[in-house]
């Protein structure tokens, strides 16, 4: 896969070539036509607590957007990871699930979570956050909301 | 007009039959439930039960024999974070409702912290929470708090505040090992806790607690406490869980894929040795401990203490937490050795965990006491 290309908002990297679940802080890049790769922004991940283990779904298991596909232990959390879209597992990243600081460390590359193939590739993808201003403006303005809360440090 | 919330007292729960309650509750508010406000329950433990966390190894974390010996009863927690005793001395928070839509998990966190806290201070307390650490006073923990929500959206808030606590017994059932090792074993884990007791002056219990975290809550969130009873398929529910769930073998077995593993390392200082402890899962820390012959615990350790928990071993990581902490300068010992010995205590737990890795270690059955 292809260098990804990062810029810093405050502090924080954000990637403008893939799409965004706003509630959930998940991405979603489009890898083939129907086919996606899941990750966590590191806002998501800021938010959650540092990550002390991830796990997923097996391969073959069927998602539904809003619905888990695994889960997320953190410091003084544990929760479900919420899927951005609908399908199927193709694949999980066991390092991710083996180290999750793999995926603090490197959130839109090599921490990614899980591949799926869609079930409505255009129906779901729309209601995802796509335009790049959009997204910086999103981001942007989540991270102002985070650091007023004191749940991110100024 | 406010909005009210249920609130449940009792006290006296077994280990098993106190978190399957608490899970029972929770699953009223899944999603597909019918709304109904949230559930407040301020509840005590019998004396006394071993609670490990959501991945902790119970066999690492609890002295299983001691349990037995002593009659302590032993479950795990649907919440993370580390092992606790509890019993009358000590109140179990537990907060059920939805998990609220596009909130993330520390701002809820921030918001029952900021609860618990108000409650505190109806007793003169005055507790702060620092993100990834416990409710303190001073520096020193006095509830521990944690989060979880269920693949249905049900969310459920545990806290355990220390009204009191016997350090002696609790290092008899717990496996601390910077406590077992260091020589004032006592004095050392009682120099990182306090109780609204030692902080009042006055003696505390979960009973005593109870009236007064019930109106920081309401306060903080703006609504009435309504008491209540759980209904009769709550009750149902949580029988079944006690036996199916948190009496269960395969419960009591779980622990996470890396593993939390310890490990220490030696420290010279001018005031003698010291050791560090810390508590890892790969290459996370879970807890640090510096042990030391200290007339009086330095607050630099205790700041580098707190700085290293839920951070990575990385040693520019390790060298911030070090210089931030002061804690060289505190000890009069290069902040490099400081810095070595952690990294050394990092690599001792990486080692225990490789020769004891997840899933293989002993784990003997768990039967209850008798």
């Amino acid at each position: 896969m292809e260098r990804t290309e990062l810029v810093i908002v405050s502090g924080f990297a954000l990637a403008l070539d893939r799409r965004y679940h706003a509630e959930t802080h998940m991405w979603v890049l489009l890898t083939e036509p129907d086919r996606v790769r899941i990750g966590m922004d590191p806002l998501g991940i800021e938010t959650s607590g540092t990550l002390a283990q991830l796990s997923f779904d097996p391969v073959g298991s069927e998602l539904t957007a809003g619905r888990p596909f695994g889960q997320l232990e953190a410091a003084k959390f544990v929760g479900p990871l919420v899927s951005p879209v609908s399908g199927t597992v193709l694949a999980v990243n066991d390092a991710a699930a083996v180290d999750a600081g793999l995926t603090e460390r490197d959130p839109y590359g090599s921490g990614w979570l899980i591949e799926a193939s869609l079930s409505d590739a255009t129906g779901e993808l729309q209601g995802l956050l796509e335009n790049a201003a959009e997204i910086t403006t999103w981001f942007t303005a989540k991270l102002a909301d985070y650091r007023r809360m004191g749940v991110i440090a100024q | 007009m406010s909005a009210a919330w249920r609130l449940l007292a009792d006290d006296g729960a077994g280990a098993a039959e106190g978190l399957a309650l608490d899970e029972a509750l929770m699953g009223r508010y899944a999603r597909g439930e019918p709304d109904r406000p949230p559930t407040l329950r301020l509840y005590s433990y019998r004396n006394h039960c071993a609670l490990v966390g959501r991945y902790q190894s119970l066999a690492a974390e609890v002295d299983l024999a001691a349990c037995r010996r002593t009659g302590t009863e032993v479950s795990r927690r649907l919440t993370g974070g580390g092992a606790i005793v509890m019993g009358s001395g000590q109140l179990g928070i537990a907060y059920v409702d939805r998990a609220p839509a596009g909130q993330r998990p520390r701002e809820i966190i921030e918001n029952f912290s900021a609860a618990l806290a108000a409650g505190l201070a109806r007793l003169g307390i005055v507790a702060s929470f620092h993100g990834k650490n416990d409710l303190e006073v001073g520096g020193r923990k006095i509830a521990g708090l944690g989060l979880y929500v269920d693949p249905r959206d049900a969310m459920l808030f545990h806290a355990s505040v220390l009204g009191d606590l016997d350090v002696e017994f609790m290092l008899q059932v717990l496996q601390i090992p910077a406590a077992k090792l260091a020589d004032r074993a006592a004095a050392a884990v009682a120099e990182r806790l306090t109780t609204v007791t030692a902080e009042t002056g006055r003696s505390h219990d979960a009973a005593t607690l109870r009236p007064a975290i019930a109106s920081g809550f309401a306060a903080a969130f703006g609504v009435v406490m309504e008491p209540g009873v759980p209904d009769e398929s709550e009750l149902e529910r949580a029988d079944w869980l006690a036996t199916e769930r948190y009496r269960s073998q395969s419960w009591l077995s779980e622990r996470n894929v890396a593993g939390d593993a310890g490990g220490s390392a030696v420290i010279k200082t001018p005031a003698g040795l010291a050791r560090i402890y810390l508590t890892t899962s790969g290459d996370l820390v879970k807890s640090a401990v510096m042990a030391g012959d200290y007339n009086v615990l330095p607050p630099a350790v205790v700041a580098m203490e707190a700085g290293l928990r839920w951070r990575r071993l990385d040693e520019e990581v390790i060298a911030a937490v070090v210089a931030d902490s002061k804690v060289a300068e505190a000890l009069g010992v290069p902040a490099e050795r400081i810095v070595a010995a952690v990294r050394e205590a990092g690599c001792d737990a990486l080692r225990r965990a490789q020769v004891e890795p997840a899933g293989v270690e002993g784990q003997r059955p768990v039967s209850e006491p008798s």
